[in-house]
């Protein structure tokens, strides 16, 4: 049987409870566990409630869990806040110096305290780090080998002090009464541990994205975040604008002239990019943003999560043009999709748009498969490739001293040059324009420039995959997108073992949706939607789309994520059980 | 008009009379000036009567949103800071719609040249006020008088720390192309506020109107090093109008400040797959 357990660290903002957060879960990967941790922490830098949640199991996880088995409370008080979360048999630590309690569950360990001893209270997350180690049962030298590697560098007296702190914790935790739950022994099989932001800015830098701007806004700012470090190493720019018309724009400009580029937003500051959305799709200049989603409107819960973009996004900009929408719901598939955006941005010279939320970008997982430079799909080229073929292509054409930047041809895409590179000129206007690129009312002109950008739709759907069915023939499939995927998978699967027939439908490449295929697919099927907004956007659009209209919903719009149990709790509700 | 090769058989959308294509001549000369073909020029615009000038011309050309070319530009130059980048921005586009941008494309100090076509009223959408319209002068939406202060461009650009200020005039195409000259040969950001006549909404500004009040810089013997000077001549008022190189320092430009452009544009560099494979393995 797997062992799967759910640690709950909670405290204030400023308190580091993320530091112990990473340190255990450093451990339990080098072990070959996985793990799946969240943080849910509120708007501010210092105080509040805020809380990481770590999960860790003997086999693959796709989401976090509701119940907790060790509840882990830097201030006493968050005892009281989450409480209600434990498992009968979980345990409570409380860092405090007072006594034990009459509870047999409750251990009062004095944190801080021990800290002050060990030379410092600042290494009282040291201290609650080891308790719950020794708890879980790893070994002490574990523990040992990644401080020293954490504190590298940094003074020896810092090192010494978090190690009597860490060997004063551990033995606190030694002297917990809890069942040994881990095996430590084993070696790390896989990949890595990694937020859905990571791999949004791996992806980008795989697809040689050279140019990163954007404006900060939570969540999306972590996204770029990741790719600071690579700065040093890698031919990259990255330029905070001042604003996100800026933003866009500028990654725009730096496209037009040939570097792959990428901005990074949350819902308000998408909505502030939407006028430039429309420019690249006006003067067919690749683009890619990536809309990290979170509770609105206006600010809503700034560091919280929600699905609530989708039809935003698949509809906004002024007027109509195709683009590409992609709701990845792993962080492997993040990495591969901000790849894809890149990709097919380029090969249709369309606005791309990667649509996450905070939890995907702020939760971190482990990741069992390699991250690759190249593409999965067979029909795409590597990047490498495409690239210097991009390059190859201005050359030829530089003896040719007219360029029509916007060619009528069969499929709707004109060759694509970057100004200053060759003899013919590149003239590129978000008015409606001839061929040439110049500005004209020409009512023929303007319904053949419209024809041209739409001849890019048929070939744009077929790029896209179908979502993924689990256990066709089922009575009704748990169906959603992007974040809610391992939740969804996880939930079913318990589901199924209690005897229940349920399948799962999950998109990942949202737009354009074949309306025709997707009809095929979906036909006969019954749908329970799940979704974190309160409409039912994915629903109501597979409505519009095929005509067939969802079973019933499972909404979530309380700024948290979904969990499994969650699911299946209202699943049970709709089947009457 | 002598023919120069920057000329383009489009139909020109401008009011016949309009300022607009004196300050188009003088761009074509200082160009020829400087021994530039049209593949070798890009022009970014923004949207107005001013927007449309490399409609007009010979180059490269991205013709972008109401109030954003400055960002269109600056990530081209970031994207191959080789490219000689032009803007061409009304004084609704650049001081209302873009006024932001106009403040940090000053701060970064990226080496592109912008040009404001300031005819102090917004041209294409029919005679409304513009941030440089004087205060209570009356537009047809305005009727009872404008209520805002006019904005200084040239003194706001000053005290942002802009490297290179200049104040045109279209009625004096010799001087103006020598000033694009001089403002393209600045390393870093470099603008000139050119004052156009809009003879469709602007009955008070006139050519005349100008012509009666513009006097050269370089005849007073003002100099473009001192700051100070710079800060009185932005403050002149209306009754003289200075016209020449106000202001001119050299800082770094943005692309100067940046280890990996120092080796060479951004656009110039291959994808380095080895070492993408690396981070990915590392990761
Ligand atoms: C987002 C947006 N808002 C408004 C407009 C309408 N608009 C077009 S040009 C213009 C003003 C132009 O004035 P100015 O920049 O002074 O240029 P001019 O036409 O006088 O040369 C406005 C408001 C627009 N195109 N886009
Ligand atoms: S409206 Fe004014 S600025 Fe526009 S073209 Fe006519 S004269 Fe020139």
């Amino acid at each position: 049987m797997a062992k799967d357990i759910t640690i709950l660290i909670a405290g204030s903002a400023g308190q580091g409870i993320q530091t112990i957060g990473a340190l255990l879960a450093r451990i339990c990967h080098n072990a070959g566990l996985f793990i799946f941790s969240t943080d849910e922490f509120e708007s501010r830098i210092r105080g509040g409630h805020s809380f990481h949640q770590l999960r860790i199991s003997t086999q693959a996880l796709g989401a976090p869990s509701r119940h907790i088995d060790i509840l882990v409370a830097i201030n006493e008080r968050e005892y009281e806040v989450h409480k209600d979360r434990l498992k009968k048999n979980g345990i409570v630590l409380i860092n405090t110096d007072k006594e034990q309690s009459a509870d047999s569950r409750v251990f009062h360990l004095p944190f801080d305290a021990a800290a002050k001893e060990s030379g410092g209270v600042i290494a009282s997350n040291t201290v609650a780090a080891g308790a719950i180690l020794a708890i879980i049962g790893a070994e002490f030298k574990e523990f040992e080998a990644v401080l020293k590697d954490n504190f590298k560098g940094k003074s020896e007296d810092i090192f010494k002090l978090n190690l009597t702190a860490a060997q004063k914790g551990y033995d606190m935790g030694k002297a917990v009464d809890f069942p040994k739950y881990f095996d430590f022994d084993g070696k790390s099989h896989h990949h890595v541990v990694m937020s859905g932001a990571k791999a949004a800015a791996l992806g980008a830098l795989a697809a040689d994205c050279r140019f990163f701007s954007f404006y900060p806004m939570s969540p999306g700012t972590g996204i770029i975040t990741n790719v600071v470090k690579y700065a040093d190493t890698l031919p990259i720019v990255i330029e905070q604008a001042e604003d996100e018309l800026a933003a866009i724009n500028m990654a725009m400009g730096a496209s037009f002239a040939g570097v792959r580029s990428l901005t990074s937003t949350s819902g308000g500051g998408f909505c502030l990019m939407t006028e430039g959305i429309g420019l690249a799709a006006m003067t067919e200049t690749p683009v890619v943003i990536i809309n990290a989603q979170r509770p609105g409107p206006a600010t809503g819960l700034a560091t919280r999560t929600a699905q609530p973009d989708l039809l935003f996004t698949i509809h906004s900009s002024q007027d109509e043009f195709p683009r590409f929408v992609f709701a990845p719901g792993t962080v492997l598939e993040t990495f591969n999709s901000v790849k894809k955006a890149f990709y097919l941005s380029e090969k249709y010279q369309v606005p791309a748009i990667v649509l996450m939320d905070q939890f995907l970008a702020d939760s971190a997982r482990t990741e069992s498969e390699p991250f690759q430079t190249g593409f999965e799909h067979e029909s795409f080229l590597d990047l490498e490739t495409s690239m210097s073929q991009n390059k190859a292509s201005q050359n030829q054409v530089s003896q040719d001293q007219i360029y029509l930047r916007y060619k009528q041809t069969d499929t709707g895409i004109s060759p694509r040059r970057v100004p200053c590179q060759s003899e013919g000129l590149v003239r590129a206007t978000g008015n409606e324009h001839s061929e040439e690129g110049l500005s004209t009312e020409d009512p023929e002109n303007r319904t053949a420039m419209v024809e041209k950008r739409f001849k890019k739709l048929p070939l744009m759907k077929d790029e896209i995959k179908m979502p993924s069915i689990f256990c066709d023939g089922s009575a009704f499939y748990l169906t959603g997108w992007g974040s809610a995927k391992g939740s969804i998978m996880e939930a079913c699967l318990h589901l199924r073992e209690q005897g229940i027939e349920v399948g799962w439908i999950i998109f990942e490449d949202i737009w354009p949706m074949d309306s025709h295929k997707l009809t095929k697919l979906l036909e006969n099927k019954k749908l329970i939607m799940v979704e974190a907004n309160v409409t039912c956007q994915m629903g109501n659009l597979i409505r519009q789309m095929t005509g067939i209209d969802y079973m019933s919903s499972i909404l979530k719009y309380d700024g948290r994520p979904i969990y499994p149990e969650y699911i299946i709790e209202k699943v049970k509700q709709i089947m009457g059980k | 008009m002598a023919t120069t090769k920057f000329d383009i058989e489009n139909e020109n959308q401008w009011c016949p009379g309009c300022g607009n294509f004196s300050i188009l001549q003088a761009m074509k000369k200082a160009f020829i000036a400087k021994a530039l073909e049209p593949k070798d020029l890009f022009i970014v615009s923004g949207i107005g009567q001013a927007g449309k000038t490399p409609h007009f011309m010979a180059c490269n050309m991205l013709h972008g949103l109401h109030g954003r070319a400055l960002p269109l530009a600056t990530g081209a130059k970031i994207a191959n800071h080789r490219l000689n980048i032009l803007v061409n921005s009304g004084d609704g586009d650049c001081y209302g719609e873009g006024g932001n941008h106009f403040l940090a494309a000053i701060r970064r100090n990226i080496d592109i040249t912008l040009l404001v076509h300031n005819n102090r009223v917004y041209g294409l959408t029919k005679g409304q006020a513009s941030p440089t319209t004087a205060l209570g002068r009356q537009t047809e939406m305005q009727n009872k008088g404008t209520v805002s202060s006019p904005f200084n461009p040239i003194a706001t650009a000053l005290v942002t720390g802009a490297g290179f200020v200049a104040k045109g005039f279209s009625g004096n195409i010799e001087q103006l192309s020598g000033l694009i000259v001089e403002a393209m040969n600045h390393k870093g950001f470099s603008m000139i506020d050119i004052d156009q006549p809009c003879v469709s909404f602007n009955k008070i500004n006139t050519h005349l109107w100008y012509k009666e009040r513009v006097f050269d810089l370089k005849e007073t013997g003002h100099d473009p090093a001192d700051y100070e000077k710079a800060l009185k001549v932005a403050h002149m008022g209306e009754d003289k109008i200075p016209t020449g190189v106000i202001y001119k320092a050299h800082t770094l430009a943005f692309h100067e400040r940046f280890d990996v452009l120092k080796k060479k544009p951004l656009f110039d560099y291959n994808f380095d797959k080895t070492r993408m494979d690396e981070i990915l393995t590392r990761a």
